[in-house]
């Protein structure tokens, strides 16, 4: 049981040649917490399904010499996205099933589940429906569900992705305690600003794919780094012509209110920043402004409410670039998806000649007769990108448009959306944690937390 | 049939029924439109005959995704299971109908030995599924009691649903998702 | 009753039905459906949809075989349109009094329906919410390219099987990170019992059934 995990000479690949992880050697003590850190596509997650032992079962390949001295047995996993992770209806019925699984006899199950539920402080949770929880409550049940378990090795893939600050902060408490309880917990996570707390142990892992451990001092710079909030040199969202208006705008998620608002504004054809703690509502907000989910209050896009627009019409006014990039596209290869893009299109800037340009700009040639599913998540992303461009909206929402791209690429698309800028100016906002190079693109900057939007130039002043 | 289903291939199949189920109720009750438009010429049944391709698109949908015995059936029948509790109205009656269902589209692959997931094996399912479903509504809905005329007119009107939805339809999405490698070429 | 044998009886009678034509117990049928029914303490909406919805078929079919075919025989009118009646009424007593994990904890105590089945169904079931969402952004994603998808359109079902497929993985993936392995022993947190009371109501409830379909015309 003392034994530290070791991770041995793991080559891991879903095609040939194309490892997307590779550890020579990792040990991570147990009874630690250790959080593997480093941007999306990079190899965290893959390590821990195979910790978990649902890689290579569920797809890839797996070196022959590969050494994880690990018993998936003794681990059991958090998923990111929390509603898919149940097979169940409420947390009560889930955490029967998983002990049925394990052969506990019924007898010593109800008092197992009481326990473990009393220890994450769900007890009141215990029969409600999972579809009326909230993400964060999600996460606990989950939690609940694996304490009762009795799993001494404790894995969560981006665990806090739609949690918020209540909840990231009761969950990691909860898990510091797994921790002092003698459990091991690992995390892999993107964003470093939560963990500051906690302190982990911190394994790096780069886009060659590989990992390294990061000193004490290192980790130490990193963690406080994350938790200082940036702001951008900005001008003051109320200073330009206002685009889209809300008013008493409040948006809600199940029993958690997201947003509640007096007033806000995002000016017209100007480039906005969105930030805000993950978990706080930024995505919700964009869906909202898409029409994807509902709002309370009033919105109007240059002074007509929101509620006139017929769909197809709403589709003509407002792009949504999706976080997950596949959700946008309707075709089978990049050549379709362009072709459909230019037959729909009425983006000026996209003349052939510049189209061509900026396919090679963000290095997309060759690429026409590829599968789009079969891209890489950073090609996918810049194709995503372009092709709603392409649609010229006059009001587009980009929902982490740099996630999982390299510093070239993310100043790539800038620059391309800077040149579309110059010729037919649109509404855009940009939702994005990583701010990177943003300084001097983006005009204004709002924060979203505690329900409310903040200008942030007008904070400074 | 068990040993060759997995668990993530039982959740896809009911998945793949409860999903079809979404999209038909999203195409707002087409049945009571048509019900409602025809009954008053005389020619009421034909709005079950009409959308009855909509119904069945699920199992050929299944067995060209899944490509083994069984599927065409597990993926109409779990729909079926599925919209027992979630549709609502028609409560267990819907097992019954998935069960035929199941059943009629099943057959077009087996008569085909499970080899055709092509145009023959749809061609083939498609024919089955018109047959075997039409002979439960006559029992069941009555169309014993129809003139032969009718009777011709309805069996028409389901061989073109049955054509338009689980033949041509079920084939382009296959089509799809041949391109986008989620299924082998036939 | 025990849940098994409640959906059993309910596919046995609503098949026998299927092939009678006595109005009499279609009618009684439906008195029983009824009051169980009601004995769930349904919600009104629920009850006016029960009696609402299945009113167009039943229309359709009486007004064509009454009016439109050679015998204008309104009796069989109204069998037929008694019938379609039955089917829900039965049918959502058994929905409507059992929630679906107690059936597929029956089914797989008392029918020993292998695990996989039950759960992997009840999985994808749960994920409604999930599905009627992600038809919604496929739909938007659509509009955002000039292109409407509808129920017609091959795209729109391709796009929603992707989805289905990664679901399925992932849900698959869970549930055994929460312990589950196909054809392995489970014990069991509820037992159903399965009694000779249970059989014995089966069976009397059946044979009732058979000696009204004789005794009455």
């Amino acid at each position: 049981m003392t034994d530290p995990i070791t991770i041995q000479n793991v080559i891991f690949s879903y095609q040939a040649h194309q490892p997307v992880l590779q550890l020579a050697d990792l040990t991570i003590p147990r009874g630690s917490f250790t959080l593997l850190y480093g941007p999306s596509g990079s190899g965290k997650s893959t390590l821990l399904r195979l910790l978990a032992g649902l890689l290579p079962k569920y797809g890839g390949h797996l070196n022959a010499q590969a050494a994880i001295n690990l018993a998936p047995q003794e681990t059991a996993m958090l998923f990111q996205d929390p509603s898919l992770q149940f097979a169940l209806d409420t947390p009560q019925h889930e955490a029967e099933f998983a002990l049925e699984n394990l052969q506990v006899h019924r007898h010593q199950m109800r008092h197992r589940i009481r326990d473990a539920f009393a220890t994450v402080g769900i007890s009141d949770l215990a029969d409600r429906q999972f579809a009326t929880l909230s993400g964060g409550e999600k996460q606990r049940a989950a939690l609940a569900v694996v304490i009762a378990m009795h799993r001494p090795v404790i894995l969560l893939d981006e665990p806090f992705a739609s949690l918020d600050a209540k909840n990231r902060a009761l969950l990691l408490a909860q898990l510091q305690a797994q921790v002092a309880a003698g459990k091991t917990v690992i995390i892999a996570d993107h964003d470093l600003a939560n963990y500051q707390a906690v302190q982990p142990q911190i394994i790096r892992f780069d886009r060659a794919h590989q990992a390294t451990q990061l000193p004490e001092a290192a980790a130490q710079a990193l963690l406080t780094a994350a938790a200082q909030p940036i702001a951008l040199p900005t001008q003051a969202a109320r200073t330009w012509p206002a685009a889209i208006v809300g008013r008493k705008l409040v948006l809600e998620r199940p029993h958690q209110r997201l947003l509640d608002q007096a007033n806000c504004q995002i000016p017209a054809n100007k480039i906005t920043l969105l930030t805000g703690e993950s978990g706080s509502g930024k995505s919700t907000l964009l869906k909202c402004l898409a029409k994807l989910v509902p709002y309370q209050g009033e919105l109007t896009l240059q002074g007509r409410s929101l509620q006139k627009y017929r769909p197809r019409q709403w589709g003509r006014q407002v792009g949504l670039v999706f976080q997950h990039a596949a959700d946008q596209f309707l075709n089978v290869t990049m050549a379709e998806e362009l072709a459909l893009s230019q037959a729909q299109g009425r983006h000026p800037y996209f003349t052939p000649a510049n189209l061509t340009a900026a396919i090679d700009l963000l290095g997309l040639t060759g690429l026409a007769d590829r599968v789009v599913y079969s891209l890489s998540g950073g090609q996918q992303k810049k194709l995503q990108l372009l092709v709603m461009l392409m649609m010229g909206q006059p009001v587009l929402l980009l929902d982490e448009p740099f996630a999982g791209l390299d510093a070239a690429s993310a100043q790539a698309v800038r620059q391309l959306i800077t040149a579309c800028q110059a010729v037919q100016p649109a509404t855009i906002i940009v939702v994005s944690h990583q701010l990177a190079g943003l300084a001097g693109w983006v005009d204004c900057h709002l924060h979203l937390s505690h329900q409310q939007l903040q200008d942030l130039a007008e904070v400074r002043s | 049939m068990s040993t060759r289903y997995h668990l993530k291939d039982i959740i896809l199949l009911a998945l793949i029924g409860i999903i079809f189920g979404v999209i038909y109720y999203a195409g707002d009750f087409i049945y009571n439109g048509f019900s409602i438009l025809l009954t008053p010429v005389g020619l009421g049944p034909m709005a079950n005959d009409l959308t009855m391709g909509l119904w069945c698109m699920a199992g050929p949908m299944a067995a060209m995704l899944l490509r083994r015995p069984g599927a065409a059936f597990l993926g109409e029948f779990l729909g079926a299971a599925g919209e027992m509790f979630l549709g609502g109205q028609w409560g267990a009656a819907n097992l019954i109908s998935g069960f035929v269902q199941g059943v009629a589209t099943e057959l077009g692959f087996a008569v085909t030995r499970y080899k055709h997931y092509d145009w023959l094996g749809l061609a083939s399912s498609t024919f089955f599924a018109t047959l075997i479903t039409f002979g439960w509504d006559w029992f069941r809905n009555g169309y014993a009691h129809f003139s032969l005329g009718l009777n011709l007119i309805l069996l028409v009107a389901r061989f073109i649903s049955m054509f338009v939805f689980c033949g041509v339809l079920v084939k382009l999405i296959a089509n799809l998702l041949e391109r986008a490698h989620v299924i082998k070429p036939a | 009753m025990n849940p098994s044998l409640k959906l059993l009886l309910v596919l046995l009678l609503s098949l026998e039905i299927s092939f009678t034509q006595k109005l009499v117990v279609n009618l009684l049928l439906i008195a029983v459906g009824l009051g169980l029914v009601i004995a769930t303490r349904p919600g009104l909406l629920t009850l006016l949809r029960l009696l609402v919805v299945p009113a167009i078929p039943a229309a359709t079919l009486s007004i064509t075989i009454g009016l439109f075919t050679p015998g204008h025989d309104w009796f069989f009118a109204a069998v037929l349109a008694s019938r379609v009646y039955v089917y829900v009424l039965l049918g959502s007593a058994v929905t409507l009094s059992t929630p679906p994990l107690r059936l597929a904890r029956s089914l797989e105590q008392n029918a020993h329906l292998p695990a996989k089945f039950a759960y992997g169904t009840l999985a994808a079931i749960n994920l409604l919410p999930r599905i009627v969402t992600a038809v919604k952004t496929i739909k938007a994603a659509g509009q955002m390219r000039g292109v409407t998808l509808s129920f017609w359109s091959p795209r729109l079902y391709f796009k929603a099987i992707l989805s289905a497929i990664t679901w399925s993985e992932q849900l698959a993936q869970a549930m055994e990170s929460h312990g589950f392995v196909e054809n392995q022993p489970r014990t069991v947190a509820q037992p159903i019992p399965l009694s000779k009371i249970d059989w014995l109501r089966f069976v009397g409830s059946f044979g009732l059934a058979q000696v009204v379909l004789i005794a009455f015309p």
